[in-house]
């Protein structure tokens, strides 16, 4: 899986941050970094849930398959 | 379509705890002319990925300072400003600096302080005369005294800013002179607030914001400044106030909800998610939008120029997405209600809401092994004529 974000739609609510805080992150104006664009499988469906939860849709998921 | 009769909005409730019984059979057509309270006319939205689709949409404008936009009311212009761009990148610039405060982990340190707060005031509410009013007792004073905290202002204001909400959110509840002058009264108390915390830093948004503006003024203008301090403090806390009301109620009412809770308190935050989906705050007139260019919803053409407004309550109803909607289920699962909205203008305090909400839940149910309602629900009586429309009591006994 590969993790990639629009960062112009980003509304900074930070679900994601708080779901999966090995993958994502806030930088200093409230906007979603990638930590980690190719999380492990064991992350898979955090990262899943993260981003169908994502308000903006800012989170964009590549599956390996 | 536009020779059909328009249908008024937002619909009548025919009870405190109820939706409005045009939810029920709304989706048959996806999208329905409505006249609101102003008398102008709208088109609402009515199934979940229209309204979804909507709200994310460039071409569906929160600027209402347009000559042939739709008014909410005729005499309050909500959130609106004709100096104030609410719409992406202006809008998303500013909320940022704003939404620093409100990230869902900032909200996850601050739990302890809810929770403190939270055991505080049921506390009292035991050791006072029962029954007692949940509404005053715990939702008011918690939600109050968080937005207080965050955002840098006095509790003890609270007398004061409490009747300036009221009339800043009314849709009939007052003239437009009471609600000119109640906007005037905030003026000035913000900006003396914002005065002294420039002269005397703390460690609060107000303070944080206003020292943005200093650092650079093209971040944040003077304006801009006033403005969101005045707006956070005004819908900072009767919502969640209100929806706090509406939850404890709502669970009362179902034993057997309230009982599958009981036997597992982990179940509380799906039972939020569940009370939020039922939307039982009033509908969706504050998400009123414009239509910039034509655009398609469900297969209809929507044209430039209309007035449009997605139906949250509507969407949060949807067969389709969700099962056995009118059923009250404290344990649903994928619950991706609407209630809080999506797209740019995703509630700014969800987190904050939702874990409030979640606290006081499990704190009541811990601590009150017999909590009830001490009315008959249909005694239960709705705030009228403002936007939020809670409850006014939530008499409970233990």
């Amino acid at each position: 899986m590969r993790v990639t974000v629009n960062r112009d739609t980003c509304c900074g609510s930070g679900l994601c941050v708080v779901a999966v805080p090995q993958v994502f992150g806030h930088d200093d104006e409230t906007v979603v970094v990638v930590n980690e664009p190719e999380p492990p499988a064991a992350l898979a469906d955090l990262v899943r849930e993260a981003a169908r939860r994502c308000p903006t849709g800012t989170i964009r998921l590549l599956d390996d398959e | 379509m536009s020779t059909e009769e328009p249908i008024p909005y937002p619909f009548p409730r025919p009870g405190a705890l109820d939706v409005p019984a045009e939810l029920r059979a709304l989706r048959d057509r996806p999208v329905i002319p409505v006249v609101l309270p102003s008398g102008d006319r709208a088109v609402l939205v009515t199934r979940y990925e229209d309204v979804r689709s909507v709200l994310t949409d460039p071409a569906v404008s929160r600027n209402l300072n347009r000559p042939d936009a739709a008014r909410m009311t005729s005499n309050n212009k909500m959130f609106q400003d004709e100096k104030m761009d609410p719409d992406p990148p202006e809008h998303t610039r500013v909320r940022r600096l704003v939404m620093k405060a409100f990230t869902a982990t900032m909200v996850e340190n601050l739990r302890p302080k809810v929770q403190e707060i939270v055991d505080e005031l049921v506390t009292k509410m035991e050791n006072g005369p029962c029954p007692a009013d949940v509404s005053e007792a715990v939702a008011f004073p918690l939600s109050i005294r968080v937005i207080c905290d965050l955002l840098g202002v006095p509790t003890e204001d609270q007398d004061r800013f409490r009747g300036w909400t009221d009339r800043f959110l009314s849709t009939g509840k007052y003239s437009g002179p009471e609600i000119g002058a109640a906007m005037a009264e905030i003026n000035a108390y913000m900006g003396q607030l914002i005065e002294t915390r420039r002269a005397h830093p703390r460690d609060d948004l107000i303070s944080a914001l206003t020292q943005v503006h200093e650092d650079d003024d093209t971040r944040l203008s003077e304006y801009e400044l006033h403005w969101w301090c005045r707006l956070l403090l005004l819908v900072g806390y009767e919502t969640t106030a209100s929806q706090i009301g509406y939850m404890v109620a709502k669970v009362l009412a179902h034993p057997d909800q309230l009982a599958r809770l009981r036997a597992d308190l982990s179940l509380v935050p799906l039972a939020v998610e569940e009370v939020l989906r039922w939307k039982l705050l009033n509908g969706s007139l504050s998400m009123l939008r414009y239509v910039t260019e034509d655009i398609e919803v469900g297969g209809v053409t929507v044209s430039k120029g209309t007035s449009i407004i997605p139906a949250v309550e509507s969407a949060n109803w949807d067969e389709n997405v969700f099962s056995c909607p009118h059923e009250f289920d404290v344990a649903r699962a994928d619950n991706h209600h609407l209630t809080f909205s999506v797209g740019p203008h995703f509630c700014i305090g969800a987190s904050l809401a939702r874990s409030e909400l979640q606290i006081v839940l499990e704190t009541l149910l811990r601590r009150f092994p017999d909590l009830r309602l001490a009315v008959p629900v249909n005694e239960l009586g709705r705030s009228e004529g403002t936007l939020i429309g809670g409850l006014l009591q939530v008499p409970v006994e233990w």
